[in-house]
């Protein structure tokens, strides 16, 4: 009799009913959207905030100071290297993953053939890397120089096959009237070589008077074979919190359980402690500039877009609840009919909210791909990827879509309840 | 009719107090990148140019003060701390605070003259501490061999990290630096921090070389081009999700509008019944609609302006900018969405045969 009765309520007022899951269904997708968007904004900005490069900067531990203090060049080298076998490890770290890219560097003057000299930078441009670990990988500067504008030309591409190739900044290649497709003479001490102009790039600072080449070049004509001068990482970051910055100053100032805590959150902190431990001799450091910016950046859009969120999910709750209200209390005359053959309060009120709730689950069910798919539509348009699909956010929304209509159909059944059938009936 | 008029004010609450934040997201948000610093570098147009404080000034009025985060001008020059060699800069420490809102200093910035701040991979060579003492011996290029040079104490009042360059360099005041070296107010670089998009930067740039001749104006390329990239992806996400919202908020809206009038088909069939025009019936339904919408769309606003602000206070610590143009704008969409909601269920109900609709089929 229940189920006969709940089923011909569903089919006779179809159309009320598709109105109520309809509504339903669209605060529940707009529900989802926004809570998808809202978790995985912060990922998606710190990958977007990416473009400002590196914010860690790796150095040998004593040449941290000492070439630009005391001024030293290239005939008594201050002899602190980092080795480039041990790039890989730096994928190995506790927060590997978050590591986005990173390249090495060296560099020496070499004296050009109208005799000015200059300053060559060796470095990976889109270096392919294999690891122990059997994960393969691209990495270098293309990424982490996105600012430079190539005014002539392109970028090196070591895996296209570019080997004696040079990028010339705008400053030199003026100066030198150098253009792409040209060859320059380029020598040292240790030696000379010839190297093809595949690009001219203006940085809009002081990397414009130096001259880029891969690695294995720089290290041949400076005698540094396997040696570099500093890595830049870029890394995704958490905005540091009072543990961080404390953490930072000396990780061994903390007790067991705020380290553990430290250790395994990829605070810019966390994250130059693990590469110090895995690079032998190394000192790295946050670039202050890039990583406290970010830091501010993410905490404020994150926070804008849960206030987004709240603010949205008060208006769908409000606005589901308040239209249950509408339907139930619009049944007045039924209600009173059934109360008026004898049906107990509980009797109807079971009758009711099953259907309510039937439609609830139905609407919340459809609303939930629904919103999904907007999430996906605004993480392919804004981000060009997909939002990932968090698996909190479905008891949320199940939950919400519930409780919403429960709070909106149990305060008027109940007002229905305590009228009297026969007023009802009569319809005052 | 309170269930219609509040999933107006509802819808209407959301649109004034999203579309506020919408247009107010981009100043927001820019202040926050000044974060990154700098973003324009004057330098001297020619070496013989007279690039000093009375230039700065000039530029500096060629760009509009809300605008203007920060100034810093600064002077290079090397100097001798304990017979090894050092980069001294001079700079306006206010200025550079403002200009550089990422350096962190581990003590205080100095206040007053004879104070300074040193790098920290400097104070590390120097063994100094916060608190300590600096010999700085300043002699001329050309100087003689047996020249000792102008000495100058400061006390070191903080150690600065950056994770730069700024690391190995001690900062001092333009004054003391004039006292020690008598650089006759010359200056090597401005570093200037705007609130403005690249476009705007370069217009700004073209202005002070007009303004002013002794100065060169340049973009800072790696933060100007990468807030464009940022800023950009940030407005079209706000944008996205306001419509997003929007969207679906109105279609709530309007269903719950349509349940609400479909209620009263009886009332509808019963005026038919009566004699009532078809026109007369959509007439007085949508007059009713219209009024309701306007009613809720005003009273959205002002809750919609309200949670803009509050929202703008959390975020940004800042007040929000109050556009008259969106409270027509809501009332508007409002009666719009009521109306098309109204619309809807009279007409359907007025088509019926009254005999029909009184019946409840």
């Amino acid at each position: 009799m229940f189920l006969r009765m709940i089923g011909r309520a569903l089919f006779r007022q179809k159309g009320k009913m598709l109105m109520i899951a309809f509504t339903i269904a669209l605060g529940a997708s707009l529900a989802t959207a926004m809570l998808n968007v809202m978790m995985d904004v912060g990922d998606k900005v710190n990958q977007e905030l990416k473009t400002y490069g590196a914010n860690i900067t790796v150095v040998p531990k004593q040449a941290s100071v000492l070439n630009e203090i005391y001024g030293l060049d290239e005939s008594e080298e201050s002899g602190a290297y980092l080795k480039e076998n041990e790039l890989g490890k730096i994928k190995t770290i506790f927060w590997a993953f978050n590591i986005v890219d990173f390249a090495p560097f060296i560099d020496t003057h070499i004296d050009l053939e109208s005799g000015s000299s200059a300053r060559l930078v060796g470095t990976w441009f889109n270096h392919h890397m294999e690891l122990p670990t059997g994960e393969k990988l691209n990495a270098g500067v293309t990424n982490l120089r996105s600012w430079w504008e190539i005014t002539d030309g392109r970028w090196i591409d070591e895996q296209a096959g570019d080997k004696k190739a040079a990028m010339v900044g705008a400053a030199v290649a003026q100066r030198e009237n150098i253009k792409a497709g040209d060859s320059i003479k380029v020598k040292t001490e240790h030696g000379s070589e010839t190297l093809v102009v595949t690009g001219v790039f203006d940085a809009g600072g002081d990397e414009d008077e130096n001259i880029y080449a891969p690695i294995d070049v720089v290290q041949r004509l400076s005698d540094t074979d396997g040696l570099l001068t500093s890595i830049e990482v870029s890394a995704l970051t958490t905005p540091d919190n009072d543990l961080a910055r404390k953490a930072a100053k000396d990780p061994k100032s903390l007790g067991a359980a705020d380290y553990e805590t430290w250790y395994c959150t990829a605070y810019v902190s966390s994250i130059c402690y693990q590469i110090q431990e895995v690079i032998t001799n190394s000192v790295a450091a946050p670039v202050r500039q890039v990583a406290e910016s970010e830091g501010a950046i993410l905490e404020k859009t994150q926070l804008l877009m849960i206030l987004i969120t709240l603010l949205s999910l008060l208006g769908s709750a409000l606005g589901i609840s308040n239209l249950v209200t509408a339907s139930v209390m619009e049944r007045s005359s039924e209600i009173g009919l059934l109360k008026a053959v004898g049906a107990h309060d509980g009797a109807i009120s079971a009758l009711v909210l099953t259907e309510i709730i039937l439609t609830a689950i139905i609407g919340g069910l459809v609303g939930y791909f629904a919103g999904f798919g907007f999430a996906q539509i605004i993480g392919h348009t804004v981000f060009g990827s997909s939002i990932e699909m968090k698996p909190i956010v479905i008891p949320i929304v199940a939950l919400l879509v519930i409780a919403v209509t429960l709070a909106g159909s149990i305060p008027a059944i109940r007002m229905l309840l305590r009228l009297r059938p026969a007023e009802v009936l009569h319809g005052r | 009719m309170l269930v219609a008029l509040l999933a107006i004010a509802i819808g209407a609450t959301i649109l004034s107090g999203l579309v506020t934040i919408y247009y107010d997201v981009p100043r927001q948000m820019g202040a926050q990148f000044r974060n990154y610093g700098a973003n324009m570098l004057l330098m001297p147009a020619s070496a013989d140019a007279d690039f000093n404080e009375e230039a700065i000034e000039q530029a500096k009025s060629a760009v509009n003060k809300d605008l203007l985060v920060g100034a810093a001008p600064y002077r290079y020059e090397s100097v001798t701390i304990n017979d090894q060699p050092v980069i001294a800069a001079a700079t306006n420490m206010d200025g550079a605070k403002a200009a550089s809102p990422y350096w962190y200093v581990n003590g205080a910035w100095p206040t007053q003259n004879g104070e300074a701040m040193v790098g920290k991979s400097l104070a590390a060579v120097l063994g100094v501490k916060e608190g300590g003492t600096v010999s700085v011996i300043y002699k001329e290029e050309d100087a003689k061999e047996d020249d000792k040079g102008k000495t100058a104490d400061f006390t070191v009042t903080g150690i600065l990290e950056t994770g730069g360059t700024e690391e190995d360099y001690i900062f001092i005041s333009l004054e003391d630096m004039s006292a020690l070296t008598g650089f006759g107010g010359r200056l090597d670089v401005a570093e200037l921090s705007i609130s403005a998009s690249k476009d705007e930067l370069q217009a700004i740039a073209d202005k002070i070389s007009t303004v002013s001749p002794a100065v060169s104006a340049r973009l800072v390329k790696r933060v100007t081009q990468s807030e464009t990239t940022v800023l950009t992806k940030l407005q079209a996400l706000v944008f996205l999700v306001t419509s997003v919202v929007l969207l679906l908020t109105m279609i709530c809206v309007a269903t719950t509008m349509m349940a609400v009038v479909a209620e009263r088909r009886k009332e509808i069939g019963l005026r038919k019944a009566l004699g009532a025009s078809n026109a007369g019936i959509i007439g007085e339904f949508m007059g009713e609609g219209l009024l309701l919408g306007g009613f809720g769309g005003l009273l959205g606003a002002g809750f919609g302006f309200a949670f803009a602000q509050a929202v703008s206070m959390n975020v940004f610590n800042s007040s929000i900018s109050f556009r008259f143009i969106i409270l027509p704008l809501t009332v508007l969409v409002s009666v719009a969405v009521t109306g098309l909601a109204c619309l809807l269920p009279v007409r359907s109900a007025t088509d019926v045969d009254p005999a029909l609709v009184l019946k409840g089929e």
